[in-house]
């Protein structure tokens, strides 16, 4: 208190006392009484003299009622003034106890004049306090007898059974007397007063009888007659919100066993009822968080179980929906979001039944509720770029939970790392929470004496997980105290402050055995089992009665359309606004696009003087780069997603969100980059490129590429516990890509276990980038304007050269072959020209052209048994005319090309000109194979063509049969011929559907959870053995 | 949301632009049904006819015997592969390229010979008969100069086994233009030189010795009139082969004699061509040939 504060009350003291008779003993008793309380002992007189000045005491006699008329305007004048001051500086409570005592000043002689009551019905006013709430405090301190206490803020504590007065509260103690308790409502404060003969202790203190005292969060009443009357027990009767709630918290932990066989807890047992704040304290890794964990259901306990309403929390979930809040000691804030933004989605997702006004209405005053309205549009911020403070962080994060008001809420040390006034701030808020009728467990590290005053109980726990303490907070001091047999065990807090100094418990409890040179040693003096011995002996904890009705709850979890949108919505503002990860997604691309083309873009054309697209032998390598350009960004984007909002998604738990709304509003955007990165690689790199005509084409592949990538990113972001395992998994995952592209190895030449001539191997259709790349080839080949119109002649003209230049020698070869050994006998013979007949009628049993041969049915008269001379002959002459008709068809394609081209010149086109735009020579040459030596290939008992596979046409096996070799125009689809470019990307879009449906139900996290939960043998290896 | 339409709007730019509107397919088509057919030719005749062109080949060394130097700039530059888009211009330069492979072998040019090399390969394959074309043993002859016989002989065998082939196929007429593009190349080079060394009679007869191939390739020409490219080139080659007109080639006959000659019996023609070619007609035919030739090459 200022000095200036207590000259003011000095002088208002002053005044009142001398008001109608003047001072009387008693009163300046009171006043020094009080200065005694504030002052030491010399400035003591310094006051009583001032007192004694304004009070006009040792002067009686001289006053005449003329001047006392005129003082005593003065004096209210000189009141008002004072109490100004007074309203400048001291806080609302504060206030109030000025108030009471002044009246009990005036009561300490009984001399209410109404002079008197009038000065401090000014005071009152001046000091903003209701005029009801006045009157009840008057009475309080006025009142003999508590029949007169006729309100619903007092409370009787007496030995009879029912209340005196009607609006009373009443509860039954062993006390002789009444022990009157009275909640100033308007501040929250409650006062005691003693009305009888016993010598009670407040705190350890006696009470005087008919004296005022403050009675302040977590102070104890001990009566005589042995009952202990707690803080938060008496002022139960007050809250009628904790009267109408209707929870029960009842848990019994037998053990707990950590994964590793550690026992993380024993034997505890927690029962409360609803508006409790309960605080849990212990040495570290005595099981704090353990305990919390497990309460909140996060953890299982091996045996014994926890039930809220009578319902277990871990079978019976879906119950309990919505009743538990967790707040843990990590930032769980998506950190690109702004205070209110965050408050704001976290709101939506749990009250879809509000309007808009609503949730704002509900944010604002949640933020005002936490001191956060003047942060509500800064930016979250992260750890290492810091936007609001420390406390402002843990504020919000309590914020989260609060603002659904959940009925249990439970709080990981929520204040370490803050000030000793924002720790206040925090309980302060808990405190006022738990009086509203919520149950709050609160994890705690070294309280303040206030803060811990401020718990309803306290649970300690000692090293192994044992309950050491579960009661009243400051009766645990004089408990451990008492159980050590230590000096002054019935004080619990400071005589003269009214401190608790929590760490003594610890001391205690820890105390160490010293050794003969007074050293202490490592043994304890009372073991935890000892310490958990003694309390269970000591306490009994009753369980509190089962309510049977489901827990109260506000969640209303919107539909999971809904949610897709409000997730989205809430991740697309947090990338928006992060800056540096929008600028490097959307730079990413093509910047990426320039350097490539850039590099690869060089004088191409003929001769060296100019480039030309036509002649770029990099372009296929490039279509192969922008696949790993798109699977790269696809990944690199995706694969940190989950793992970022991992400690968010643990908190959302508690609500119960669908997963699947979730991982697509994650698509959602993801699939939206890629459209962005993927369309921006494209436009920049064919324009550079000057790759004419299949921008959208190309576009579509790389963006499915890319989306495919993301789902897979996805997966491996869910699957592991930390980005840097995601990043090293990236080159995993893309390096069989590039490997089995089709490009960079051809698929001939690959380990004979996986490759299969003619057909693309199996592993490699694993591969999106197969698929991507095969798509864009052909249609790359296929479609370009200059091929477009030549195609068809081409693949016709291509088809009919191979039948004439090297089917047909073939077949004639094998048919020679079979018609000079059909009669031999040797067995191996006679497998080969089976094998020759086969593969004769493989090839001739599907052809078209008949002439010569239509009346003789291949399949029955060329069977090995009736293969004749004659029909050999027939054979080959019909062979013969099957390669002359090919070969017209092949000459009439050529001239019908050779027409076109003469054609399009007349009408003015430049046939070279659009080669060189639109065709590009490496390219075709991939396609068409022309490297290959050989054309016509014999694998596994099939002709196998080589060259040209571009122009081929797909001969499936089966409806389902839709392997073909690589760079074949169309695809069998369940029976219907689709071309390759379509068909390949609905392969992506199907491998990007599995790769959901696996993230969806979360297959590959579980595959890494088997191999993580394998035990490997602990044994120890001693390196050096000696001898 | 702007972005997004800026973004479609660009896309819709970039597919729209580009696009050179073509005839349509129908349009094509119904070209197709008013060109007549051509009659079918006996294959023997073209043959026959083709049997009597010497190979061009022949030329070049006759050039590299007369000591001329060799002169990269005569030739058809394998640069001017990429304009050859229809089967006529393929073939015929695929010709041409034949002998220019050959004149840089002669004179031991390999380096150029591997371009050459490498074009050929390209347009075999174009015309669908790059079988023929075993490039790695022609690159490993063609790289090494002491292999130059074997070369010859195998580029040699392989024009003839190509002719052959084109023929079993119904493709002669790409025989004719191979052929007909090799000897233009060789007479091309020819008059070339000639025209740098005005005083060489050997060259001047060589060209006027030309007039009767050339007589038979317009001779085969003819039957490919209905072919438009072909009839083209068959009008150049008959303004050549009137310019050839004004060259008289006397024949002699004289009754050969037999001589000893180091104690062996030698029998001796006594028979004479005179080639009467004046320089106007050198020129002329050059100035012709020339102009064929660019038109043919590029």
């Amino acid at each position: 208190m200022s000095e200036e504060i207590l000259k003011a009350l000095t002088q208002l003291f002053a005044i009142i006392t001398k008001q109608d008779g003047g001072v009387t003993e008693n009163e300046r008793q009171f006043v020094i009484n009080f200065f005694q309380q504030e002052l030491d002992q010399d400035t003591i007189k310094e006051y009583l003299v001032l007192y004694d000045e304004y009070s006009g005491y040792n002067k009686q006699g001289k006053g005449d009622d003329e001047k006392n008329k005129l003082t005593s305007v003065k004096d209210s004048v000189k009141t008002l003034g004072i109490c100004k001051k007074i309203n400048k500086t001291l806080t609302q409570k504060q206030k109030v106890v000025v108030l009471i005592k002044l009246l009990e000043l005036i009561g300490s002689d009984k001399n209410f004049t109404p002079q008197r009551i009038e000065i401090i019905n000014t005071v009152s006013t001046v000091f903003n306090i209701g005029q009801e709430e006045y009157k009840l405090v008057e009475t309080f301190i006025i009142a003999e007898k508590v029949e007169d206490l006729n309100f619903k803020d007092v409370l009787l504590v007496n030995s009879a059974e029912s209340k005196s007065a009607e609006n009373q509260k009443h509860a039954h103690a062993h006390i002789e007397g009444q022990l009157v308790f009275l909640r100033v409502k308007s501040v929250d404060m409650y006062f005691s007063k003693y009305l009888g003969e016993q010598s009670n202790m407040l705190n350890g203190f006696i009470m005087q009888p008919n004296k005022v005292y403050l009675f302040s969060h977590g102070s104890t009443i001990k009566t005589q007659g042995g009952d202990a009357l707690y803080y938060s027990d008496l002022v139960a009767h007050f809250n009628e919100e904790i009267k109408t709630t209707k929870l029960s918290f009842n848990a019994h932990i037998e053990e707990f066993k950590f994964p590793n066989g550690a026992i993380g807890l024993r034997n505890v047992v927690i029962s409360e009822g609803p508006g409790k704040l309960i605080g849990i304290m212990g040495a570290s890794g005595a099981g704090k968080t353990t305990l919390l964990l497990t309460l909140a259901g996060l953890e299982q306990p091996s045996t014994g179980e926890i039930k809220i309403n009578g319902f277990n929390i871990h079978t019976e979930k879906e119950k309990i929906e919505g009743v538990i809040g967790f707040v843990s000691q990590d930032d769980l804030l998506i950190e690109e979001l702004t205070v209110y933004q965050n408050l704001y989605y976290n709101a939506k997702l749990c009250f879809s039944h509000f309007t808009e006004k609503e949730l704002h209405e509900r944010v604002m005053n949640t933020l005002v509720n936490l001191g956060l309205d003047q942060r509500k549009d800064l930016t979250v911020g992260s750890v290492l770029d810091k936007k609001i403070s420390g406390g402002q962080r843990k504020r919000l994060n309590i914020a989260l939970e609060l603002i659904r008001e959940p009925a249990i809420l439970f709080l990981d040390e929520p204040t370490s790392g803050l000030s000793s006034r924002d720790s206040e701030n925090v309980i302060d808020l808990l405190k006022e929470l738990s009086l509203k009728g919520k149950l709050i467990f609160v994890v705690i590290h070294q309280p303040s004496s206030d803060i811990y005053k401020m718990f309803d109980k306290m649970i300690i726990m000692d090293t192994g997980g044992y309950q050491a303490y579960y009661g009243a907070p400051v009766e645990a001091v004089t408990y451990f105290k008492k159980a050590t047999h230590q000096v002054d065990s019935n004080r619990g807090q400071c005589e003269t402050c009214g401190n608790v100094n929590p760490e003594q418990i610890f001391n205690i409890i820890e105390s160490k055995v010293v050794d003969e040179y007074g050293q202490p040693t490592t043994k304890r003096k009372i073991t935890p089992p000892q310490w958990h011995d003694m309390y269970r002996t000591r306490f009994n904890v009753s369980p509190v009665a089962d309510i049977k009705e489901a827990p109260p709850s506000t969640l209303r979890i919107p539909s999971r359309l809904k949610q897709t949108v409000i997730f989205t919505t809430r991740d697309f503002l947090a990338k928006l606004s992060n800056k540096q990860y929008l600028l490097i997604n959307l730079l990413e691309a093509p910047l990426l696009a320039i350097i490539l083309t850039f590099i690869i873009k060089y004088k191409s054309a003929p001769g060296g003087k100019e480039y030309v697209f036509r002649f770029n032998d990099n372009f296929p390598a490039f279509l192969l780069m922008s696949i790993i350009v798109a699977l790269f960004m696809g990944l690199t984007v995706s694969a940190e997603e989950i793992i970022r909002d991992r400690k968010i998604l643990k908190r959302e738990s508690f609500l119960n969100l669908s997963w699947n709304s979730y991982l697509i509003s994650k698509l959602n955007i993801l699939f939206l980059l890629s459209a962005v990165q993927t369309f921006m690689f494209v436009v920049v790199g064919n324009l550079i490129l000057e790759i004419h005509g299949m921008t959208f084409a190309m576009w579509l592949v790389l963006f499915s590429t890319s989306c495919f990538a993301n789902v897979l990113g996805l997966n491996i972001s869910s699957a592991f516990n930390s980005a840097v395992t995601v990043y090293v998994m990236i080159p995993l995952l893309l390096i069989p890509q590039m490997i089995l592209s089709g490009l960079l190895f051809s698929f001939d030449k690959l380990n004979n276990i996986i490759s299969t001539k003619g057909k693309v191997p199996l592993v490699a259709d694993f591969m999106a980038s197969r698929w991507a790349y095969e798509a864009m080839a052909v249609y790359q080949f296929k479609n370009n304007e200059y091929e477009d119109p030549f195609y068809h002649y081409e693949r016709e003209e291509a088809k009919a050269d191979f039948k004439t230049a090297y089917l047909a020698d073939e077949l004639k070869k094998r048919n020679l072959f079979v018609l000079e050994n059909f009669e031999n006998k040797n067995d191996s013979v006679k497998a080969l020209v089976a094998h020759q007949l086969t593969i004769l009628l493989d090839n001739l049993r599907n052809e078209p052209f008949r002439a010569g041969f239509e009346k003789i049915n291949i399949e029955e008269d060329f069977t090995q048994l009736k293969y004749t001379k004659v029909k050999g002959m027939m054979l080959d002459a019909y062979i013969e005319e099957y390669r002359k008709h090919y070969q017209k068809i092949y000459n009439e394609n050529v001239n019908l090309i050779e027409k076109k081209m003469a054609f399009y010149e007349k009408s003015g086109i430049n046939i070279n000109q659009e080669k060189n735009t639109y065709y590009n020579e490496s390219l075709s040459d991939l396609v068409k194979n022309v490297s290959v030596k050989e054309r016509l290939l014999e694998y596994d008992g099939k002709l196998i063509q080589q060259i040209n596979p571009i122009f081929q046409e797909i001969k499936p096996t089966s409806v389902v049969d839709y392997r073909t070799a690589f760079f074949l125009p169309e695809k069998n689809l369940l029976g219907t011929t689709v071309s390759t470019y379509l068909f390949n990307i609905l392969v992506i879009w199907c491998m990007a559907a599995v790769c959901y449906l696996a993230l969806h139900r979360e297959w590959l996290r579980k595959l890494v959870d088997l191999f993580g939960n394998m035990k490997i043998p602990n044994k120890v290896t001693v390196p050096f053995r000696r001898k | 949301m702007k972005s997004v339409i800026i973004a479609l709007a660009a896309t819709l730019l970039l597919v729209a632009c580009g696009k050179t509107k073509k005839p349509d397919e129908q349009a094509f088509l119904n070209s197709l049904d008013s060109a007549k057919k051509g009659p079918t030719i006996d294959e023997a005749v073209i043959n026959s006819i083709l049997e009597q062109i010497p190979s061009p080949l022949e030329i070049s060394v006759l050039l590299k015997e007369s000591g001329t130097k060799y002169n990269y700039s005569l030739l058809n530059s394998p640069d001017n592969l990429s304009k050859y888009n229809s089967n006529f211009k393929k073939a015929i330069n695929l010709g041409v390229y034949g002998t220019d492979l050959g004149y840089t072998n002669i004179y031991q040019q390999n380096k150029d010979g591997i371009k050459y090399l490498a074009s050929i390969k390209s347009l075999a394959n174009e015309l669908n008969i790059g079988q023929f074309f075993d490039i790695e043993t022609i690159g490993r002859l063609a790289t090494n100069s002491k292999n130059l016989d074997s070369l010859l002989l195998i580029t040699t065998q392989n024009f003839n086994s190509i002719n052959h082939y084109l023929q079993t196929q119904g493709r002669a007429n790409l025989s004719v233009l191979l052929l007909t593009g090799g000897w233009l190349e060789a007479m091309q080079i020819t008059c070339q030189v000639a025209s740098k060394n005005p005083k060489s009679k050997e060259l001047r007869e060589k060209i006027g010795e030309q007039k009767i191939i050339l007589e038979q390739i317009v001779l085969l020409f003819g039957f490919y009139k209905e072919d438009e490219n072909m009839a083209s080139l068959l009008k150049d080659l008959t303004d050549l082969k009137a310019a050839f007109d004004k060259i008289k080639i006397t024949y002699t006959y004289k009754e050969s004699s037999m001589e000893v000659v180091n104690g062996v019996a030698v029998i001796k023609d006594n028979s004479t061509t005179t080639i009467d070619i004046t320089d106007a007609d050198v020129q002329n035919i050059s100035s012709i040939t020339n102009s064929i030739r660019t038109k043919i090459a590029n």
